[in-house]
């Protein structure tokens, strides 16, 4: 350990990343966990940004010279309880997440645009989630132009416990002017009047919601949607019938661990799944939010066989904010997306970004990082990179949850 | 299904863009005292294109860093800002890179994206490769991205080199000229001419002043060297370090095991003289090719490329060796594929 005090000291790293370009959004670089690239039909190349919190909804940067991000468009919520948090883009359809701070606030569903001219998003539709015990969506997944998969609450929900309010919703959007529901499905005995009983409740520093997060769907198995439900775990359904999915099989690592179970990336010719908890308390109080590596050759019965290295607690717990894993690049299934399954890209908050070679699954290694400094005027004292996309150049575009806003990079490992 | 079907990829691992991609890149460097190897480190510290490294040296007093930040619990680290720090090796290289690396993951030193080895002694690489190559527990964490020669303009043509610097040439995949500014034109020029012939695939640097670009004569060099495949016409050195290089290519893509076969053999019976082998295998059934290294006795360990450099296809090795010949070699590889049983 040092013996001194370390003088001069530049907390910020990079390894193996090189960072080509930023860009602050002009003051609003609070950004969320949705991040989508279109292809504009005049070639451009646009990122579509979704904000972590009001005012701002979304943001849309020409990122078609990677090294010069240039601002296309700037929206606001209409209301200052509302976050966007979450959108998807397939062609020049865009479908935006609206939560909201309590249930009971409006507005709060999903609403659908037409982005064909950047410039000018025009709104097609709404889908309405609001409801006496509904905030609305969360996080939304949307890749084949037909359905949108969701984390939502719904008018007719009712949980046992207020903070079990967004479940696994499916909603056909092949006309974009009218969403409709297909499907639903939530964890038994979370709903007033399940049959089956309540879930056992984490402890309290730890009870965060037995609810959906991430709701992933890939041509690879159409059947079948990946769902990271917080404190329940990870949970794959068969949805071969949309209007009636059903649990193929549950893991669930905590207690011990802290729950909030994210993402669930399947790494189909492998039979591997990546799976992330979300670190939700500062100062390393949730250590450690890991990223894990399960076998599932047998779909019913994942086994986790290994986790990646995460930045370390000594160095990171008390840098300010959160630490620990969150997002990962999710190999989705557009042309504008990257795909790898040797190699695994994810968000730590303060622990920044993180790319691991799982080529050998039993011992993921660490091959790259960029920790950028605090940005000015940072709440916490550091960064706190939230999400990642890479788009099919291999060009890396990662966020910061607070005032940091867009970090371009390129991969050098 | 068996657990060998969760391992995705080639079978030798990820594939990557360059050798040692991923790892902490290790840059080796050589030449005989007074060549300027200090120097030339010295201001590369001081430049920002070399932030965040750290170099390993035989005594703190050689670097002569008077600026020391900080001392380290650890008695052979010191940090000399720049997020640059200076460790002592004074005998063991192999412990130095292993606290390195566990130090830098508990954040006991800064994260340091590189490091610089300086050779000692008569300055004999072979070691320091040899170490990297074999150690499979710092094979993991680091990767050799060049071995650089530094050589004293002044005193290399007049005799006053020790016969070493040979080997330290040929050896080397990039080689900086030094004392530029004490030597005529037309002594440059002939050092230059003399290193290129030595060893025509490494890049030649000039350092004037011992002030070399940073990024230059640091940066990671290709699988086949610098300026690609070339060798050396003959046999050059005097008789006691008589050293030379060569090329070889094979049309027919190998078999990985047939190759190590080969390789093996040649090891196990002119190990000793076989200073260095690098180059670019297709193996049947890879996209990319495979980036081999041998030092010596040991091989390092091989990485499948994404993709060629260029459209030839054909495995290319460059060998450095001491009295043993291409035509050798070359048979030696004839034999071997001749006897070697059909795949099954």
């Amino acid at each position: 350990m040092l013996t001194t005090t370390d003088q001069g000291a530049d907390d910020s790293q990079t390894r193996n990343f090189k960072l080509i370009a930023h860009h602050d959004l002009g003051g609003f670089g609070g950004l969320g966990e949705g991040m989508s690239i279109q292809i504009a039909k005049d070639g451009r190349r646009i990122l579509w940004l979704a904000h972590e919190s009001a005012p701002k909804n979304f943001t849309a940067l020409d990122v078609t010279d990677p090294k010069s991000p240039r601002m296309v468009v700037q929206t606001e919520l209409p209301q200052a309880h509302m976050r966007s948090n979450s959108l998807e883009v397939t062609g020049d359809i865009m479908v935006v997440a609206y939560q909201t701070q309590k249930a009971g606030q409006q507005p709060a569903g999903m609403e659908i645009f037409d982005i064909s001219v950047p410039e000018q998003p025009k709104s097609l539709s709404f889908f309405d989630c609001s409801g006496p015990h509904s905030r609305g969506v969360h996080q939304l997944w949307f890749c084949d132009g037909e359905y949108v998969h969701m984390a939502a609450g719904a008018p007719d929900f009712t949980p046992r416990d207020a903070k079990d309010d967004q479940f696994y919703r499916i909603i056909d959007v092949r006309d974009p002017t009218k969403p409709t529901e297909v499907g639903r499905w939530w964890l038994p005995g979370t709903r007033e009047g399940d049959s089956a009983p309540a879930p056992v409740r984490h402890t309290p520093e730890f009870d965060l919601g037995f609810r959906a997060h991430n709701t992933n769907v890939y041509p690879q198995r159409p059947d079948r949607a990946y769902l990271g439900y917080l404190d329940a775990g990870m949970i794959v359904l068969d949805i071969s019938d949309k209007s009636a999915p059903k649990p193929i099989c549950r893991w669930d690592n905590s207690p011990p661990y802290a729950g909030f179970t994210h993402t669930v990336l399947p790494l189909f010719e492998r039979n591997l799944l990546v799976v992330t908890d979300e670190s939700v308390v500062d100062d390393g109080a949730d250590w450690p939010k890991l990223v894990w590596i399960l076998d599932a050759r047998d779909e019913t019965n994942p086994i986790p066989i290994a986790t990646c290295p995460m930045p370390s607690r000594a160095v990171f717990a008390k840098r300010g904010g959160r630490v620990g894993a969150h997002n990962l690049h999710e190999n989705l299934p557009l042309p504008t997306s990257w795909f790898s399954d040797q190699v695994i890209i994810g968000t730590f908050f303060n622990g920044g970004l993180r790319a691991f070679d799982i080529s050998n699954p039993y011992q993921p290694v660490e091959i790259a990082s960029f920790v950028p400094p605090a940005p000015p005027l940072a709440p916490t004292g550091a960064i706190q990179l939230n999400d990642v996309f890479v788009d099919e150049r291999g060009i890396v575009y990662t966020v910061d949850r607070h005032v940091g806003g867009v970090y371009i990079l390129e991969m050098d490992f | 299904m068996r657990p060998s079907d969760l391992f995705g990829g080639s079978p030798f691992g990820r594939r990557v863009r360059r050798p040692g991609a991923g790892r902490v890149p290790v840059t080796v460097v050589t030449g005989f005292l007074g060549a300027g190897k200090t120097g030339l480190i010295r201001a590369a510290l001081a430049s920002p294109d070399a932030a965040r490294t750290a170099v390993i040296v035989n005594e703190f007093a050689e670097l002569g860093v008077d600026d020391v930040l900080l001392r380290t619990s650890a008695e052979d680290v010191r940090l000399i800002g720049n997020g640059c720090m200076c460790c002592a090796a004074r005998s063991d290289l192999q412990r130095v890179l292993r606290n390195l690396y566990a130090e830098r993951e508990t954040g006991a030193v800064p994260p340091f994206d590189r490091v610089i080895v300086e050779t000692s002694g008569l300055s004999d690489p072979g070691p320091v490769l040899q170490l990297l190559a074999g150690d499979r527990a710092l094979s993991g964490h680091y990767a050799v991205s060049a071995l650089v020669t530094v050589v004293d303009c002044v005193l290399a043509l007049d005799g006053q080199a020790p016969p070493e610097w040979i080997e330290q040439v040929v050896l080397a995949d990039r080689i900086v000229l030094s004392k530029t500014e004490l030597a005529s034109e037309a002594q440059v020029a002939r050092v230059r001419a003399h290193v290129a012939a030595l060893n025509p695939g490494a890049e030649i640097l000039e350092a004037s002043n011992l002030r070399a670009d940073p990024l230059a004569w640091l940066a990671p060099v290709a699988a086949g060297g610098a300026r690609g495949f070339r060798a050396a016409p003959a046999a050059v050195g005097p008789d006691a370090v008589s050293c030379q290089s060569f090329v070889l290519s094979f049309d027919t893509p190998f078999r990985w095991e047939v190759f190590l076969q080969v390789m093996e053999t040649l090891l196990a019976l002119r190990g000793d003289d076989v200073l260095r082998v690098k180059g670019l295998v297709h193996v049947e059934g890879c996209a990319g090719p495979v980036a081999a290294h041998f030092v010596r006795h040991l091989a390092a360990r091989p990485e499948e490329l994404t993709a060629w450099p260029d459209a030839d296809r054909r495995s290319r090795l460059v060998f450095i060796t001491r009295n043993v010949s291409a035509a050798q070699v070359q048979a030696l590889f004839d034999a071997v594929l001749a006897l070697a049983p059909p795949p099954g």
